[in-house]
């Protein structure tokens, strides 16, 4: 056995320097825990510029308290979720995370999420619930209980080049909304520039297929009805949205626009494609108004004429009858089922959201990541108020947000829900003769209320074994 | 008695029998140490293949028929998800269009691959100026991280403004879709219209240099009295080709075949990259690894996924076995030269 303990020795020698190294490094980590605080520990997806608002505001958390002690962990890109749920079923989960897609009903559902009533005090609810706008209480409920905290809220609207659109329709000035989605038409068609060949230099408009979830609303669709648990994607309101968005395909062709929107995706620096003037007009979220800023300050820098940009809502059909303006989804917090520190959890949302007397905290947060607050009650605060004044699109999706704004489902399955519509939309708009859209919207129709019926029929089984 | 003996030729490990006459083998003292020993070391490794491949394999079969989304207890279902994967093969849905995607990904891009890498090794062991630099070159890619690579590539195919566009432009043949297209180029409807599974199998050559080598090694050991003797009954270089080096490298061909193949079934992270794990467009790029993940982990429909993923087991068994089988007639060992 002599031969042997060399080898193994230095093998244990080479560990135990390793596990130094690393308690060492650990013990050098700005972020350790006090002695005297309860650690809570949070896992958020924020990366880039948002990821250093995001510390700044747990710093200035750590800074008020005495009792918690927020440790923040980011995990950008889209895999969080595959993260937590194997963390949750490893029983070993964050007190806290802040997520943007569409998992509440899906996990509440699955019973992992603690809802806040678990959380916050009869008092607390009570004041939650008118707290909140109506967009966010939306946002974060399944079956009537609220399971999440919406922090910001994110809101689609149309950004125009007002330059060019003012250019080409031999006008002064621009009206503050559309009066109807032929409007949009026709404005689209004026501002749309073709090369010799057919091909377009720059697009009017182009819709894009990931957003049926707000053109079938504004059409006056729902995709959902929650009273009789049935998929309602193939009603005419939403066919409708889709008949129409695929007449751009059926305009200028299948081809033409599959590599025009594979130009967005190589434009340097992934810059906002409204900036490189490959559109006139384009939806998107409040979060742009940034980038606009900032290509105005360089073409002021440059000494260059300033272009100007504008933020119309959603056009409706003329003659729709719908109330819905446009489609919601935003940033929550949720606990997970066995966290170790749910009250910590609890303390650090309302910090962030602004709720039970953190409003001007939160106005400040908002402030700074450009973020759409969850309650009016933050949106009045002075320091809000001043940057709405001063940056005047971004004032635009504010407004919007306390208007009727629909989310996706909140239903369990809600991935698979989201990706069939979209899949549904793309073959409308990328196939060069694709199947109807009502055909298409049946086909998700069905194959949705079948994933749907089996989640279901799979916790009856479970009901029945018990 | 003989000595026991083991020895490779060409791929194939050849055992004598003296090796199993002393089998088992009596411990004594000493031995007994020793295998412990060596039992100690190779534990770690003997019980991660135990928790993480031996058990969720034998688990994976007990999943595939029941319900589970790993947060409840499974429920028994029976045959139901392999009759959802049968219904969708004959429907060309969902499964149906991965098991598609994949065959048409793996049958393009294995072959490919492989005369590519043949083809590069071939021309890089010729004795030519800067011979050295031309390996390195052509190796270079096999060491790109996937994610570069794949954004590399889609800057390369972009449709509109690529370099390939550009090309294809000033050569007057008509423009590509590449990422943004669902067309096959191999499938009668769109014949040469190259669309994402295309793309995906032009990007899987960018990573040849691995096979490259291995037919580089390959070629240096076959003996040159072959060739020679060849030459000297007047085989001209074409001939040596077909009657020499093809054969003597059909050892290292099956080698690759049977990796390659498995190697594109299980072809995940360039898909994913490239369609932001979406499978899109139109689920052109949802190939059976993709197709599993989204069930698996969105929609947490864990026993779907392991029914497919043992349909998938079962096809890639059944097929490298077909392929043992075949090799008897095509695959050529030094050994029976001799």
């Amino acid at each position: 056995m002599n031969e042997y303990r060399k080898p193994l020795l230095v093998g244990l020698g080479i560990i135990l320097l390793t596990m130094m190294i690393h308690a060492r490094l650990r013990s050098t980590r700005n972020d350790r825990v006090p002695t005297d605080r309860e650690e809570v520990v949070f896992w958020h997806f924020w990366g880039g510029a948002d990821r250093q608002v995001v510390e700044t505001v747990v710093e200035r958390f750590n800074a008020s308290q005495q009792q918690f002690f927020v440790r923040a962990i980011a995990m950008p890109g889209n895999n969080l979720d595959v993260k937590l749920f194997l963390a949750v079923t490893g029983s070993d989960p964050p007190d806290l995370i802040n997520q943007d897609d569409p998992i509440i009903a899906d996990w509440a559902y699955r019973g992992i999420l603690t809802p806040l009533d678990e959380l916050a005090s009869p008092q607390e609810m009570k004041q939650l619930q008118p707290w909140l706008l109506p967009a966010a209480q939306r946002l974060g409920s399944y079956q009537g209980r609220l399971y999440a905290l919406c922090n910001g809220l994110d809101i689609r609207a149309l950004y125009y080049n007002a330059s060019l659109v003012e250019e080409k329709l031999g006008v002064d000035s621009l009206p503050r909304e559309l009066p109807n989605l032929a409007r949009l038409d026709e404005i689209a068609h004026l501002c749309t520039e073709l090369d010799d060949q057919g091909q377009p230099l720059r697009m009017g408009y182009l819709p894009d297929s990931r957003r049926l979830w707000a053109w079938g609303v504004v059409f006056g669709g729902r995709f959902y009805d929650t009273e009789n648990q049935q998929v309602t994607v193939d009603t005419p309101p939403i066919i409708a949205a889709l008949d129409w968005m695929t007449s751009y395909r059926r305009r200028y062709g299948a081809d033409t626009i599959q590599a025009f929107r594979q130009g967005d995706q190589s434009l340097p620096g992934k810059i906002f494609p409204l900036l490189a003037n490959r559109y006139a007009m384009i939806m998107d979220g409040q979060w742009r108004y940034r980038d606009i800023a900032a290509a105005q300050a360089l073409e002021r820098a440059a000494g260059k004429p300033v272009t100007r940009y504008g933020v119309w809502p959603l056009p409706k059909p003329a003659g729709a009858t719908s109330s819905a303006d446009g489609w919601v989804n935003g940033n929550f917090f949720l606990v997970p089922r066995g966290a170790n520190n749910s009250q910590g959890a609890w303390a650090f949302m309302k910090f962030w959201s602004g709720f039970a007397g953190h409003e001007s905290e939160a106005a400040e947060t908002c402030r700074q990541g450009g973020w759409i607050p969850a309650s009016q009650q933050v949106i009045k605060q002075p320091v809000f108020q001043q940057f709405l004044s001063a940056e005047p699109l971004f004032a635009r999706f504010v407004e919007l947000a306390t208007s009727d704004q629909v989310p996706t489902p909140l239903v369990p399955g809600a991935a698979m829900f989201q990706r069939t519509v979209n899949q549904a939309a793309e073959k409308g708009m990328s196939l060069a003769s694709p199947p109807s859209s009502t055909h298409l919207l049946q086909q998700a129709d069905r194959e949705i209320q079948q994933h749907l019926d089996r989640i279901h029929s799979h916790r009856a089984t479970r009901r029945q074994e018990r | 008695m003989r000595p026991a003996s083991a020895f490779p030729v060409q791929g194939k490990l050849i055992l004598e029998p003296a090796l199993l006459e002393d089998w088992p083998p009596m411990l004594n003292s000493r031995n007994r140490q020793q295998t412990l020993a060596g039992l100690a070391f190779v534990s770690p490794w003997l019980v991660g293949l135990a928790l993480l491949f031996a058990y969720p394999f034998v688990a994976s079969l007990a999943w595939s028929f029941c319900r589970y989304d790993l947060l409840s207890a499974p429920s028994f279902v029976g045959l139901e998800h392999y009759q959802r994967l049968a219904r969708e093969i004959v429907q060309g849905d969902h499964f149906g269009q991965a098991l598609w995607n994949t065959a048409y990904y793996a049958l393009l891009s294995v072959p490919l691959s492989i005369m590519v890498a043949m083809g590069l090794a071939i021309m890089l062991s010729w004795n030519i100026r800067g011979q050295a630099f031309f390996r390195t070159l052509f190796f270079l890619p096999s060491v790109v991280p996937l994610v570069a690579a794949a954004i590399l590539w889609m800057w390369l195919l972009d449709p509109r403004d690529g370099p390939l566009h550009q090309l294809l432009m000033l050569a007057g043949l008509p423009r590509q879709l590449w990422f943004q297209g669902a067309q096959e180029a191999a499938h009668p409807a769109t014949f040469m219209q190259f669309g994402s599974k295309d793309a995906l199998v032009l990007m899987s050559l960018w990573g040849v240099g691995n096979f490259m080598i291995i037919y580089l090694a390959a070629l240096g050991d076959i003996p040159r009295s072959l060739h020679e003797s060849a030459e000297l009954d007047g085989a001209g270089s074409l001939s040596r080709f077909r009657h020499i080096t093809l054969p003597m490298l059909t050892p290292i061909i099956f080698f690759n075949l049977v990796l390659g193949l498995i190697q594109s079934v299980q072809e995940f992270t360039r898909i994913y990259l490239v369609s932001e794990g979406t499978g899109e467009p139109v689920g052109s790029t949802l190939l059976l690894s993709l197709h599993l993940f989204l069930a698996a982990f969105q929609d947490l429909e864990m026993g779907y996924a392991s029914a497919m993923a043992w349909i998938l087991f079962v096809v890639l068994a059944l097929s490298t076995y077909l392929l043992f089988r075949s090799s008897r007639h095509w695959v050529h060992y030094q050994e029976q030269l001799r």
